[in-house]
């Protein structure tokens, strides 16, 4: 119920409020590892994420998806500028984008030995951001470390004709990982990863189980000619967003990606959907997961260290020496 | 201060422990300085929230979910008024653990969004402390617990901490974040004591107002007797004989009614009873009249349960219904 309540008799000042600066300042020592460990990843003068400094020669992660369509990667890191951002590799599954810099003296952060901290620990990650400072937001680690399923299922982000006898697309969704591969309207889908599709539920039943961000091979008809593609998935409930529900809209600017994690350590703390990417900190300043999803109001993901560990090791080595 | 009565009396013993307890220090800081003042909160908040936690509930009905807390070892739970939505109905209360039992809606204050709930299913539940002194002040750190967006056994309840930040006649407003399916859910202090019960949201992001013990206190004793107290908004009284079946009968040759029409998509429809059925027996009345049904009728209103030992060819049945608005 959106009401307010009328005839306030004491009011606490901002100032003192759980996001208010009095409050944040006792965190000066967490601040100071965002200000040196954390990057500020703009598309020209447009913030579009944070990012997690991993090596000292210039190896950042962010979120993919935010960065995706970005023209003009700038990034901040401390208080220089870097306007040279090379995407390096993708993890499409976690949404996880390695990106590298030319820097040689950068402070990388220092990783938590567990993210199986008790709820209620405190956390601390990015806030908002000046040209030349880091902010933070406070909050604590609030239920448990989970899976959380592609909303909707996973799906390759195409609508079928339904009047058609063989499965031709009729519509390709623009995010889609389908958009990707080319497809077009009027291409008839022949086979999934080598078996033959006919009705939209075969679809369906070969892609139940798979996961978002993961690639099928899609073979398909156009012009009389069949030809292979890979197709990203994607969570169904991302691609098609039918009404916002009462829950989003109490929600403000929540993460246009925020399913389909294989592991997620929750977190309450409320930033915008551009304060996604950057470093989860516990309260010694060290690095326990990276900020992947804004869900609603209530609810914020982070990649758990063990797991950001293993994405980075992997994203790294994919790196042509 | 004259305290009311609550069941069972051992809470009340606990209590008075607890209120000889002295308030965590941080909470007469006007923030938090050094690191240790952090530590005081995250051990007070850690140490107390596996107990909190174990006595936060969801609660399910037709159509929706809230969250609840348990209170008394019996199973009595405190929520709110527009998860309740009356006296007196039928809802499911899970556990943490997804164990889901039976339970019953008690009073509630429709002006404040106040609510009681027991448990039906007999057992012994896991229960927390009432504030009943009211030592919260302005400022306190709190936390709040419940099933945002419902009841997800692999995440369990979600819990947020925050200050309260405004007190206001019968509000509470805290800086700990609430989403739908929260409602009902408890705001606890950093000891565990029970201070809120989560009513609304603001349409700023970081206003969440829940509603303090007093309100639930004042009102104990109607609540418990399953008193529907105050005018709305967070529950509509119900309005006696607006409640409508959607059938027409005749008096049969032996007794009971036989349905001679039956309304599309009424009620009654939906409950599968056809044209030709016999109507027995209505709510515990046996009978003769189609005035007999609607004297029954009279005293309910839409959304009450209806049940009708029927006969189709011979064979009994009894159907349960539930009114439509008419």
């Amino acid at each position: 119920m959106l009401t307010l309540a009328v005839g306030a008799q004491q009011s606490l000042d901002s100032a003192y409020r759980t996001t208010g600066p009095e409050v944040v300042a006792a965190f000066e020592t967490q601040r100071l590892v965002l200000q040196k460990s954390s990057a500020v990843i703009n598309d020209g003068r447009t913030g579009l994420s944070y990012g997690v400094v991993i090596s000292s020669d210039g190896y950042l992660l962010t979120k993919a998806s935010e960065v995706a369509e970005a023209k003009a990667l700038v990034a901040t890191v401390d208080q220089t500028i870097y306007r040279e951002v090379r995407v390096l590799a993708v993890d499409a599954e976690w949404d996880v984008a390695l990106l590298k810099v030319a820097a040689s003296d950068l402070l990388p952060v220092v990783f938590a030995p567990t993210s199986a901290v008790p709820q209620g620990s405190w956390v601390v990650a990015n806030g908002a951001t000046t040209r030349t400072s880091r902010r933070l937001l406070a909050g604590i680690v609030s239920a448990k470390i989970r899976e959380i399923p592609a909303a909707g299922g996973a799906a390759l982000g195409v609508i079928i004709n339904g009047k058609s006898k063989v499965l031709e697309i009729d519509e390709v969704n623009p995010k889609s990982g389908a958009k990707e591969a080319g497809l077009e309207k009027g291409d008839v889908i022949l086979e999934i990863e080598g078996k033959k599709v006919k009705k939209i539920q075969d679809i369906g039943e070969l892609l139940k189980d798979r996961k978002a961000g993961s690639l099928v091979k899609l073979t398909y008809r156009r012009k009389g000619e069949a030809k292979t593609v890979e197709v990203r998935l994607a969570a169904r409930g991302e691609l098609f967003t039918e009404q916002m529900s009462r829950n989003d809209q109490m929600s403000g600017d929540f993460s246009p990606r925020r399913s389909g994690f294989p592991r997620v350590l929750q977190h309450d703390i409320l930033g915008n959907r551009s304060v996604i990417g950057g470093p989860l900190l516990d309260l010694q300043g060290r690095c326990i997961g990276m900020n992947i999803a804004r869900a609603n109001r209530a609810e914020s993901f982070a990649i758990p260290v063990e797991d950001l560990k293993e994405i980075a090791a992997r994203l790294v080595a994919q790196v042509p020496k | 201060m004259k305290l009311p009565l609550i069941l069972p009396m051992m809470a009340v013993l606990t209590w008075c422990g607890y209120a000889q307890e002295e308030r965590l220090a941080v909470n007469d800081l006007k923030a938090p300085e050094t690191l240790r003042d952090l530590e005081e909160i995250q051990k007070a908040l850690e140490s107390s929230l596996p107990k909190s936690r174990s006595a936060t509930v969801c609660i399910e009905m037709e159509d929706g979910s809230g969250s609840g807390v348990i209170v008394s070892a019996d199973g009595l739970v405190m929520s709110a008024a527009h998860v309740a939505t009356g006296v007196k109905k039928k809802v499911t209360v899970v556990m943490e653990d997804g164990t889901k039992l039976k339970g019953e809606t008690l009073g509630l204050v429709a002006d404040k969004d106040a609510a009681l709930i027991q448990i039906t299913d007999k057992g012994v539940y896991p229960f927390v402390e009432i504030d009943r002194a009211q030592t919260t002040r302005l400022g306190d750190w709190v936390y709040a617990l419940g099933h945002s967006g419902g009841f997800d056994k692999e995440r369990g309840s979600v819990v947020r901490l925050g200050r309260l930040v405004r007190i206001s006649d019968g509000t509470f407003q805290s800086d700990c974040m609430l989403i739908g399916g929260d409602s009902g859910g408890p705001l606890f202090d950093l000891k565990g004591n029970l201070i809120g019960i989560h009513s609304r949201v603001g349409g700023q992001l970081q206003v969440n107002m829940h509603v303090p013990m007093t309100e639930f206190l004042s009102n104990w004793e109607g609540m418990l007797k399953a008193e529907f107290i105050g005018e709305g908004p967070y529950a509509q009284k119900p309005v006696k004989g607006n409640g409508f079946i959607g059938l027409a009968t005749e008096p049969g040759k032996k007794g009971g009614l036989k349905v001679t029409k039956v309304g599309s998509k009424s009620p009654a429809e939906t409950a599968g009873i056809k044209v030709g059925d016999l109507i027995r027996i209505c709510n515990g009345v046996a009978l003769q009249s189609h005035e007999q049904l609607q004297e029954i009728l009279k005293e309910l209103s839409a959304g009450d349960e209806l049940t009708l030992e029927t006969e189709r060819a011979g064979k009994p049945k009894t159907v349960t219904l539930k009114l439509g608005e008419r």
